[in-house]
């Protein structure tokens, strides 16, 4: 299989505290990989270390072949092969919708404007927000900012997409359209990594889904696998808790 | 009497006033700008994240060491004893005979810097920590991040305080007479001299100054107001929409989007 990104024994520490030990994982081309874990697990700088955003303490990451901790491999133009949306959206405040979608393209792809808004209107219509183009971040509402962090990532026309827990910093009405993108999307065949709480849209949508708990993967499988005949006490029991939570009644 | 006193000096020398005036607005103009713009690149300077480089990191201390220098001898020096200090310093150490505007603005620039670049460098830190992880994941770099997304927002941020910094310009420059550039100040003593009175011609000055300032205020304001941009967007209607959800078809053209 042509995988895209290959994590071998990836380790993190922030000063003496091991954050993550010998993760071990690959996505490969096509895929929708989820990331399930409690919280404090060690998804998220997992999702960070992959696009550099911290710097790995160990192991590698092989990107097409080439291993992105080398200090000769580029930083900037690894990153733009990865498309990254976060929890907090993090829109450019000075930029208004299409403006957010075409800024990177232009600046370090750069593409000609003209080729830049064309590819950022194709993909704000794809997240259905094709007539904001002139909105400011601070007036759309967050599921609607979501979208267009989504369409700004795509705008680059990445490999691989990364999520962060993309619906948390949502209100329950807006989860349902973020998630409802990213169900198209994963359909289109675009290769996905989502670090998620939703698992409904996981068990939906994953072709496999890693288990993480205290900074390392303790299982990883499809999502009947995990979801329905999970092996280890541990994922079971974080199951059994959010599965809880989700339906308190 | 008084008033007739004010009447007359104003239609004798209406056109001294004036070019002190001009003078000085020149002056605080271009050494605002200036100004800010040092303490942009600075404050740019002073937030680049640590290198794992052994030599840029050295290199950056040594580079953060001399602006903490600049920013400090500055700021902790009166702008009237910097400027005999450099006017006839540069005359007598390096035997260069400023042009006395030139020597005015490079002065009023770099106090102003001074004070900009810790404004600046607030500013920056000030801007939440996602936004520079989100140009970084795009794949720029400091300089791009800085340029394109974290500078715009710190000069909207900083716009009031750099109007301050413009208002205390146009009085400060005043104390530029003692070089002899020609501004406002210099201007209204060179009156007193001629028609052996003090208080009318200071008081002509002293109402041109708060014209200044006070108009500089407004304009800033207004540019202010400007690039926040309009409160309200338009939904272009008609687009061919992938997922439509009741509220697309709530929001009005034109309505705020709040
Ligand atoms: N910059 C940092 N410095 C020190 N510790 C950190 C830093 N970032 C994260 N941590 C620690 O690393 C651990 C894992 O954090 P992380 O955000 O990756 O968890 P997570 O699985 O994403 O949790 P959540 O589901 O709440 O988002 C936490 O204990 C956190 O306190
Ligand atoms: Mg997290």
């Amino acid at each position: 299989m042509d995988n895209i990104i290959e994590v071998r024994h990836l380790s993190k520490s922030f000063g003496d505290n091991e954050i993550l030990s010998d993760i071990n994982f690959t996505v490969n081309k096509g895929e929708v990989v989820c990331i399930i874990g409690a919280s404090g697990s060690g998804k998220s700088t997992l999702l960070r270390c992959i696009n550099l955003l911290e710097k790995p303490s160990g192991g590698e990451i092989i990107y097409h072949g080439n291993n992105v901790l080398d200090n000769k491999h580029d930083v900037y133009a690894y990153r733009t092969k990865l498309g990254m949306v976060f929890q907090q959206f993090n829109l450019f405040n000075n930029h208004n919708v299409l403006s957010n979608c075409t800024i990177g393209q232009m600046k370090v792809l750069h593409r000609s404007k003209e080729e830049a808004e064309e590819v950022a209107m194709k993909f704000l219509k794809v997240v259905g927000m094709d007539q904001y183009i002139n909105a400011k971040p601070r007036q759309l509402s967050g599921g609607m900012k979501q979208r267009v962090a989504i369409a700004r990532a795509l705008s680059m026309e990445p490999d691989v997409m990364l999520f962060d827990e993309p619906t948390s910093a949502l209100d329950p009405e807006m989860v349902g359209e973020v998630l409802a993108v990213m169900k198209e999307l994963a359909k289109s065949g675009l290769t996905m990594l989502v670090v998620t709480h939703e698992m409904g849209f996981a068990s939906e949508v994953a072709d496999r889904v890693v288990f993480m708990d205290q900074g390392v993967i303790t299982e990883e499988g499809t999502p009947e696998e995990i979801f329905n005949n999970p092996k280890e006490e541990r994922t079971r029991e974080f199951l059994r808790r959010i599965l809880r939570d989700a339906k308190p009644d | 009497m008084t008033w007739k006193w004010f009447i007359k000096i104003i239609t004798d020398y209406w056109p001294m006033f004036l070019r002190g005036a001009g003078v000085t607005l020149y002056i605080s103009i271009i050494g605002t700008i200036i100004g800010a713009i040092i303490g942009l690149i600075i404050g740019t300077i002073r937030t680049i994240p640590q290198s794992d480089n052994v030599v840029k990191r050295v290199l950056m201390k040594i580079v953060n060491a001399i602006l903490t220098i600049y920013i400090e001898v500055f700021r902790g020096t009166p702008m009237i004893v910097q400027s005999m200090v450099i006017f006839y310093g540069s005359l007598m150490l390096f035997n260069i005979n400023m042009d006395k505007m030139f020597a005015g603005i490079f002065i009023v620039s770099i106090n102003t810097g001074a004070y900009t670049a810790e404004i600046v460098r607030g500013g920056i830190i000030s801007v939440d920590r996602g936004q520079f992880e989100a140009a970084h994941a795009l794949g720029m770099n400091h300089i791009k991040t800085m340029l394109y997304v974290v500078l715009p927002q710190v000069i909207r941020n900083i716009l009031p305080a750099m109007g301050n910094e413009f208002v205390i310009n146009i009085k400060d420059s005043s104390v530029l007479n003692v070089i002899s550039v020609t501004e406002l100040f210099f201007q209204t003593s060179s009156i007193t001299g001629n028609v052996f009175r003090f208080f009318e011609p200071f008081l002509i000055a002293s109402i041109i100054y708060l014209v200044m300032t006070v108009t500089v205020t407004r304009i800033l304001r207004f540019i202010e107001k400007r690039m926040d941009g309009p409160e309200n967007f338009n939904v272009i209607p008609g687009n061919q929409m992938q997922v439509a959800r009741p509220e697309d078809l709530v929001k009005k053209p034109g309505k705020t989007g709040c």
